[in-house]
């Protein structure tokens, strides 16, 4: 059974960009240690394990929202660094020619732009509205939710779902 | 400065860099995407003898000086969806120097060993070739617009003009001219058949029936009924013949794609379902064969009838002609607009249909697992929602499929009550020199005229639809096939001497599956590979037959580079015992001779004298001819590997892989199947992977794979000496076999 951390028993400290020191209540501590989330796309926040140089993992923060602030706004802010997937909030730009797409997109990250060479497995969209994407070289943005797109993005993607 | 950078240098960095160094001086560059702090910003790290200079709107004065010197160690940290170029200082201080998506990260993979074994052996240009190989491996990208390609220097179809689409589907067509044309000379026949009756009619209504002119009603009903005699048997031949060459088309695209389908690489079927592959062979293949039939036959004929229709009507009479054309410009409006909503409405369509086909591809094969977790109700769910979802879509599509041709007929009849009121107006005043007759015949012509706008009008839809299908099955035909590099290069037979040099490999770049692999394997050595799930034995073996091609370094096969070996030859000289070999539905013969030259029935039976399997299928009332099931239903899983044993013993091949052969079986037929083993692997080179580490009681080598990288390799006993991870692995099996032998003799007892 995975070692599950209690969120009052744990202090993180930011160490890298990506990296975390951690204290435990009972004195233990940990150096540069990565965050890894369990359910990257469908759990932001929730099951996030920790994980040392050598990819052992020491254990499992069942919500991160739970720790004290500091260590929450480090953990948030180390998961912001090591998770890349930029989320699209208008599409500028589509073209098509021999079923390789280029997009052209606005993120939260800034303005884009990649290939998408087979949209049937590129693009997946999932119950709740959001969308998820991988370009032609693996990598991955979202569309948080489809309905909330200007309408002209939302003409532009839609035939796609 | 020709230079080698996986993208041009940005301006701005560009314009920097000339003013701190040398132009000749830069070796190569990496153009990062974002910036250090994760926003899509440009960024670069340009290479030089010594040191490496990173430019980045988020380093003060936007640009860093690194010397090698300062350096310990340099590597590519990749995280989700970007990476980044870490190192670490001599004062031990880590340090980013550039961030990137993934698109850069092998390039600057590159570019890190570059400053490594620079630091280690000094500057050598070879090690810079080593950096201009992988671009060049990574250069596939169109010259003109950019574009990535498939492959280095294949032909940008971004670029290339859009009659290629058209010539991939003429290929189709072509041979089937001959016949196209007879078919097209017939259809013109019918045609000129069916304008002749109008034409008829007025002759019977303005002069026969009048005048009371038996004779001529006589005459005018004989030629009417040739008229109709050759019509009707012309178009039976005709439909005859079409449906043949109709066959033939739609055939040929099958055979392509099912063709197609089978060379295709593992790593296209790890992004694709098969339900969907299955689903562009049975009914995009029909789709795009009806549209063929449609544009090669119906367009023609239904083109000829317009223009025949025009020239008879405008010879009768331009004003009621003109009366005719008037609702045609309001059709093709429509049509246009038609094409423009139904177009997305179809291409969900088609998605939701193949998700139907993934289902089903999905839970049927895997339905005893479904029994197993008593998931029934759930599967039934699933499918009914993914129904439901087909429908729902199906509905949107249904309203303007079907509103459609209703308002395009309304517009049509309305067309015909403007020519009765002004014809019949002409008619009745009599001056005009229209007669009735005329007027029938016209009506007549009328309605036929516009069958064709009727036909254009609504081809829209059907294009829309053959569309969709075509971008399907190009996806599949115009995919990359595995590369058969060494076509016809054939040795007289593998000695079985493996290598493995520096081999690195990620399925999708986000993730190192395998790296920094060396590993030599000597001819008649028995191998045994051994690590954790998940630690990438099976890809090593993956690698080594060939299911993945992309990745860096080489494997070598008796010195010779595996990709430029015969593909076919090569894989031919490999025995591949699977853990969970597939049976296909055939004869357990059959089974056995599965993909071998060798038929002969005494050779079968020796292959399965020796993988200890004559002895079960020889006791079964059919024996040899026994039947399997889909997926080998009708023999046990232990039976099952003996005939896969046997189908390797029948290849007689120089290299040998297990992939797990005795992991589901219990142990009197792992003493069975490993007797078979051991009969077939002697004086073959034998890679086993394996779980129970007493199934390598033979090996001479013992490989230890963790996290993607060789951490021991030796003699057994070497490994043991060196109570290392091989050690612990022991330790655990011993100590869960004596547990297993305790349990054993309780139960006994």
């Amino acid at each position: 059974m995975p070692n599950y951390i209690e969120s009052s028993a744990i202090k993180l400290t930011p160490r890298d960009r990506i990296f975390v020191d951690a204290e435990f209540y009972t004195g233990e501590k940990f150096e540069n240690l990565e965050l890894h989330r369990m359910f990257p796309i469908t759990g932001l926040t929730k099951y996030i394990a920790l994980v040392d140089s050598e990819g052992n993992e020491i254990g499992i923060i069942r919500d991160v929202e739970e720790l004290m602030p500091e260590s929450r706004d480090t953990a948030l802010q180390c998961l912001d660094e090591y998770y890349m997937m930029p989320r699209i909030k208008r599409f500028i730009k589509m073209s098509e020619k021999f079923e390789i797409w280029m997009w052209t997109v606005e993120t939260d990250k800034g303005i884009c732009t990649f290939e998408i060479r087979n949209h049937i497995t590129a693009i997946k969209p999932l119950y709740d509205g959001r969308v998820l994407i991988k370009d032609a070289n693996d990598n991955r943005y979202e569309i948080p939710d489809v309905k909330q797109l200007d309408k002209k993005s939302y003409k532009m993607i839609s035939p796609k779902l | 400065m020709s230079e080698t950078s996986n993208m041009p240098i940005p301006q701005k960095f560009r314009d920097r860099l000339n003013a701190i160094v040398k132009p000749e001086e830069v070796l190569f560059s990496v153009v990062g995407d974002l910036n250090l702090k994760g926003k899509y910003a440009e960024s670069v790290a340009v290479f030089l003898k010594d040191r490496v200079i990173t430019f980045d709107e988020c380093l003060k004065e936007e640009y860093k000086v690194t010397l090698y010197s300062d350096i310990e160690e340099a590597g590519i940290k990749r995280l989700y969806g970007n990476a980044m170029f870490k190192i670490k200082t001599r004062s031990g201080k880590k340090e980013d120097l550039l961030r990137f998506s993934y698109a850069s990260a092998e390039i600057a993979d590159a570019g890190a060993n570059f400053i490594n074994v620079t630091n280690k052996k000094g500057f050598s240009p070879d090690e810079v070739e080593v950096v201009y190989a992988v671009y060049n491996k990574q250069r596939s990208f169109c010259p003109r617009c950019g574009r990535k390609l498939p492959k280095p220097g294949a032909e940008c179809i971004n670029c290339s003009g859009k009659s290629k689409v058209i010539s991939k589907f003429a290929r189709y067509i072509t041979p089937e001219k001959g016949p196209l044309f007879f078919c097209m000379f017939l259809s013109v026949i019918t045609t000129a058949m069916a304008l002749v009756p109008p034409y008829i009619t007025k002759i019977l209504v303005d002069n026969v029936i009048p005048q009371n002119n038996l004779n001529g009603l006589i005459k005018i009903i004989l030629i009417l009924a040739v008229v109709y005699v050759v019509q009707y048997a012309v178009n039976g031949l005709r439909a005859y013949k079409l449906r043949l060459t109709g066959n033939r088309i739609i055939m040929s695209i099958k055979k392509d794609i099912y063709a197609k389908s089978q060379y295709l690489p593992m790593s296209f079927y790890d992004k694709i379902s098969t339900g969907s592959v299955i689903n562009r062979v049975n009914s995009d293949a029909a789709v795009i064969q009806s549209f063929v039939m449609k544009i090669s036959q119906e367009a023609i004929v239904q083109a000829f009838t317009l223009v025949g229709l025009i020239v008879i009507m405008l010879s009768m009479d331009w004003k009621l002609t003109l009366f005719s054309l008037v609702p045609i410009p309001v059709v093709v409006v429509v049509a246009k607009l038609f094409s423009r909503i139904i177009k997305p409405k179809y291409m969900r369509l088609w998605r939701r249909g193949s998700a139907i086909s993934t289902v089903l591809a999905d839970t049927i094969p895997g339905v005893r697992i479904v029994k197993a977790f008593t998931n029934e109700r759930n599967a039934i769910r699933k499918f009914d929602s993914f129904c439901d979802e087909w429908y729902n879509e199906d509905k949107k599509v249904a309203a303007p499929a079907a509103i459609f041709p209703s308002i395009i007929t309304f517009l049509v009849t309305c067309g015909s009550l403007v020519i009765w009121f002004a014809g019949g107006k002409m008619v009745i005043g009599g001056d005009s020199g229209i007669t009735l007759g005329l007027l029938v015949s016209f009506i007549s012509y009328a309605s036929m005229f516009y069958n064709p706008v009727n036909f254009f009008a609504n081809i829209g839809d059907t294009y829309q639809n053959t569309l969709a299908s075509a971008e399907k099955i190009l996806d599949i035909l115009d995919a990359e096939p595995e590369h058969n590099f060494g076509k016809g290069n054939i040795a007289p037979r593998l000695d079985g001497r493996i290598e493995f040099r520096n081999v690195n490999f990620s399925f999708d770049r986000s993730k190192k599956v395998l790296s920094n692999i060396n590993l030599t394997i000597e001819p008649g050595d028995i191998v045994g590979i051994v690590g954790t799930t998940g630690s990438g034995k099976s890809t090593l073996i993956n690698l080594l037959m060939r299911y993945y091609d992309e990745y860096d370094g080489e494997i070598l096969v008796d010195g010779e580079n595996i990709r430029n070996i015969d593909m076919d030859y090569y894989r031919n000289s490999i025995g591949f015992v699977q853990q969970e070999p597939m049976m296909f539905r055939d004869t357990i013969f059959n089974n056995i001779a599965y993909g071998s030259n060798q038929r002969n029935v005494e050779q079968v039976l020796y292959a399965a004298e020796v993988a200890n399997a004559h002895g079960f299928i020889s006791k079964m009332p059919d024996a040899y001819d026994t039947m399997l099931g889909e997926r080998g239903v009708g023999l046990s899983g232990g039976e099952k590997q003996r005939v896969s044993i046997a189908r390797a013993v029948l290849k007689n091949p120089s290299i040998l892989i297990f992939d797990e052969a005795t992991a589901a079986v219990d142990s009197e037929t792992e003493n069975l199947i490993q007797t078979a083993i051991e009969r077939l692997i002697s004086g073959r080179t034998t890679l086993m992977i394996a779980h129970r580490l007493s199934t390598l009681r033979k090996a001479n080598k013992i490989v230890v794979v963790d996290k993607g990288e060789i951490v021991e390799c030796g003699t057994p006993d070497e490994l043991m000496a060196l109570k290392g991870k091989y050690y612990k692995l022991i330790e655990i099996q011993s100590m869960g076999d004596l547990l297993r032998k305790k349990k054993e003799e309780e139960n006994f007892e």
